[in-house]
């Protein structure tokens, strides 16, 4: 292994932009390139293609992704798949096959069953999955820590809210289609967002959510509800020893806070509660548009954390603190969540599949 | 000029802990005027006689009722003897204001609002006069946000406080179950802010101090309007701290979004003494002296009887769903399916229902 890691990009229709900036910038990296899969539809290779020029770093169409350090002829190290979510699962698992760590994109698979083969090859491949999350948030690391520190007594219940602005759909998203068209999303955005919040449950508490309600609805936004998919949720998780969690989520208008995506966490505890808000800290400005706000980009900030830290466990040849295990985890009670929804009752979490996580 | 009113005549059922704070609040309104406190415990009826002059005691409501000035009556007592004392005042006609819940039952509320038809049936509902709650809702109704069609409301209050944990609080027979008891607040709020009818909930809860307890000191209802809005709704009354309150709504429009929370209202830092956040002062003074106008014939109800129903009705609903851990149908809940008369009964004040409190 060389002391830079050698990224490349699978696939670079979603949320690639970003992480190629964000890889960009860390000094421990060099991004060598983009590939795309000759069999992509043309605005699919086109938007690769326009990931790797913005970039500024090489482009290739193959007929299969395992050939990628061929390609552009250069050693590669890591492969980043940032593909539409309903091609992700198929294309780690033919890079892990191929002998490839890999990071792959949120949600990791659009199906339970896809996570489970993605989860058996990784662990027979023995290569790394790493899986884009927002664990790395420094609001949340700041409520572990006083969870850790035993500051709020025994966790009973936490409350997490996630919204998106529709208004900036346009912008925030390559392509609304992305996350409104199943065959490409897999979903609504109950796929696209409650992992964040299932995630935080688990990180928080070390516990899994064993039994999920879950209330969906296109309120909001046309592109959603011409699609067919729901642009919100309120969703219950019951967690293992009966600690409870709720969540709200949504793809709506106008997000509560100062940033296009706002999150935030209320933990209770027996001997005490916190908050902790991705808005936060904070600085009010005055003008003719009245009170706006100054915050950080909170999903930029998750992300490059996490980003970070997969390319220093890589490159010690260790393995990211969260991967395919956690991201399938947390997928099953995304799948719950669908089942609720469709059953009209509350869903038991498939974990059947799922290793113990720590 | 308006010629000044002559006080209106009230007689006050109840001397427990919030009957006293009605009695105080009463006592600062010109409007009111206070002449019989009844009580089950003369002597203690008697104490609180002495804190309004000219008012009198008696364990016999129907003495009261007997006295033709006496107009109007608060019934400030435990739920299981609301709908006794409100039925008995509305057939003696009296105008009624009945803390919350204002029943037990559906049928025991339909029962209170037919005997009060040839005059006016107020419920307690004294968060709707909360002033950041009042400003809330008006800048919706006001369309400021479009139509509303999610809310969130967290809702964390201290565990130690006065008269909160009577034995009969804490036997579902008699309280109605948690989400009844206090939870008619929320319920409440959550209709009257989405301006829709519940139709289906579910509900979950914790025990913090007293896993034993029949009742949880704290629950969530997720629900799900007739038009398909959604809701979550956290209720706890367990935080550490004696006087802690957090409460946090947002409510997210087709075309904007409000939210409060009263982490952001500084106020009084003291080891000697709490007070409460500008946002929740004063709202009892405000309902009672709104009641003194709907018994003048000045103000039409801002809580109708249609709303309390439905709240009611939402209520019970959740406790069903605590109960049978599923997720329940409003409609489902014993007396839902009324008669002809109930219903235009029921109706009364409905037109106001858009009402706010200046």
């Amino acid at each position: 292994m060389s002391v830079v890691l050698r990224v490349a990009v699978a696939s670079a229709v979603r949320h690639a932009a970003d992480y190629l900036r964000l890889l960009a910038a860390d000094e421990r990296v060099e991004v060598v390139g983009v590939v795309e899969e000759s069999s992509a539809p043309a605005w699919v290779r086109e938007d690769s293609r326009a990931a790797a020029d913005h970039a500024g770093v090489r482009y290739a169409e193959v007929d299969d992704v395992a050939s990628v350090a061929r390609a552009l002829d250069a050693p590669v190290d890591l492969v980043a798949v940032c593909a539409e979510p309903t091609r992700h699962a198929r294309l780690a698992a033919t890079l892990l096959e191929a002998g490839h760590d890999v990071l792959v994109d949120k949600p990791v698979a659009t199906t339970l069953a896809d996570a489970d083969r993605l989860a058996e090859v990784a662990a027979r491949t023995g290569r790394t999955c790493a899986v884009v999350n927002r664990t790395h948030a420094p609001a949340l690391r700041r409520l572990r820590a006083w969870v850790d520190a035993g500051h709020v007594g025994l966790p009973r219940h936490l409350d997490l809210e996630l919204f998106a602005s529709g208004a900036h759909l346009a912008t925030s998203v390559e392509r609304p289609e992305l996350v409104v068209d199943p065959a490409l999303s897999g979903g609504g955005e109950l796929l696209n967002f409650l992992g964040y919040c299932a995630d935080a449950a688990h990180y928080l508490t070390g516990l899994r959510a064993v039994e999920v309600h879950a209330f969906v609805g296109s309120l909001f936004l046309e592109p959603h509800r011409a699609a067919g998919v729901e642009d919100t949720a309120v969703v219950t998780l019951e967690l293992e020893r009966g600690v409870t969690a709720t969540i709200t989520l949504g793809r709506v208008p106008y997000a509560p806070g100062g940033t296009a995506t706002t999150s935030s966490v209320r933990l209770l505890g027996s001997h005490g509660h916190a908050v902790g808000d991705d808005d936060v800290p904070a600085v009010a400005r005055f003008g003719p548009a009245g009170r706006t706000t100054i915050a950080a980009d909170a999903g930029q900030v998750a992300a490059q954390a996490y980003l970070r830290h997969v390319v220093g466990a890589v490159l010690a040849g260790g393995r990211p603190d969260y991967g395919i295990e956690e991201a399938r985890a947390t997928l099953a009670v995304i799948d719950a969540a669908y089942r609720s929804v469709e059953t009209g009752d509350v869903a038991v979490v498939r974990h059947e599949h799922t290793k113990e996580i720590v | 000029m308006t010629p000044p009113h002559d006080p209106v005549g009230i007689t006050l059922v109840g001397t427990g802990a919030f009957a006293r704070e009605h009695l105080t609040a009463l006592a600062t309104l010109p409007g009111a005027d206070v002449r019989w406190v009844v009580g089950h415990d003369l002597r203690r009826a008697r104490d609180f006689a002495a804190l309004t002059p000219g008012a009198r005691a008696t364990t016999d409501l129907a003495e009261a009722l007997a006295d033709d000035r006496a107009v109007a009556v608060d019934v400030v007592t435990a739920t299981p003897t609301h709908a006794r004392d409100t039925v008995a005042a509305g057939e003696a006609g009296r105008h009624v204001q009945v803390e919350k819940p204002a029943a037990l039952s559906l049928p025991q509320l339909d029962a209170m609002v037919r005997a009060t038809h040839g005059t006016s049936l107020v419920v307690g509902q004294t968060v709707r006069f909360q002033p950041a709650v009042a400003a809330l809702a008006a800048a919706s109704r006001r369309g400021e946000i479009g139509t509303p069609r999610l809310a969130h409301v967290s809702w964390y209050t201290g565990h130690a406080w006065p008269g909160g944990w009577r034995g009969w609080q804490l036997d579902p027979e008699l309280s109605g179950g948690h989400p009844v008891h206090n939870g008619t607040h929320i319920m409440d709020l959550a209709t009257w802010l989405l301006d829709d009818e519940p139709a289906e909930v579910f509900a979950r809860g914790f025990r913090t101090f007293s896993p034993d307890m029949d009742s949880p000191d704290s629950f969530h209802v997720q629900l799900r309007t007739a038009s398909g809005a959604l809701a979550t709704l956290e209720l706890c009354y367990a935080l550490q701290r004696r006087g802690d309150l957090l409460r946090r709504v947002v409510l997210v429009g087709t075309e904007g979004t409000l939210a409060h929370t009263t982490a952001e209202e500084d106020g009084l830092h003291s080891d000697a003494a709490t007070a409460p956040p500008p946002s929740v002062d004063g709202a009892l003074r405000t309902q009672l002296a709104h009641w003194l106008d709907v018994v003048r014939g000045d103000a039409a109800p801002l809580v109708t009887t249609a709303q309390v129903r439905a709240a009611l009705a939402t209520a019970l609903a959740a406790q069903r769903s605590l109960l049978s851990g599923r997720r329940e149908r409003v409609r489902d809940v014993p007396g839902y399916d009324r008669g002809a008369d109930d219903r235009g009964a029921d109706d009364r004040g409905a037109a106001v229902g858009a009402a706010v409190v200046a």
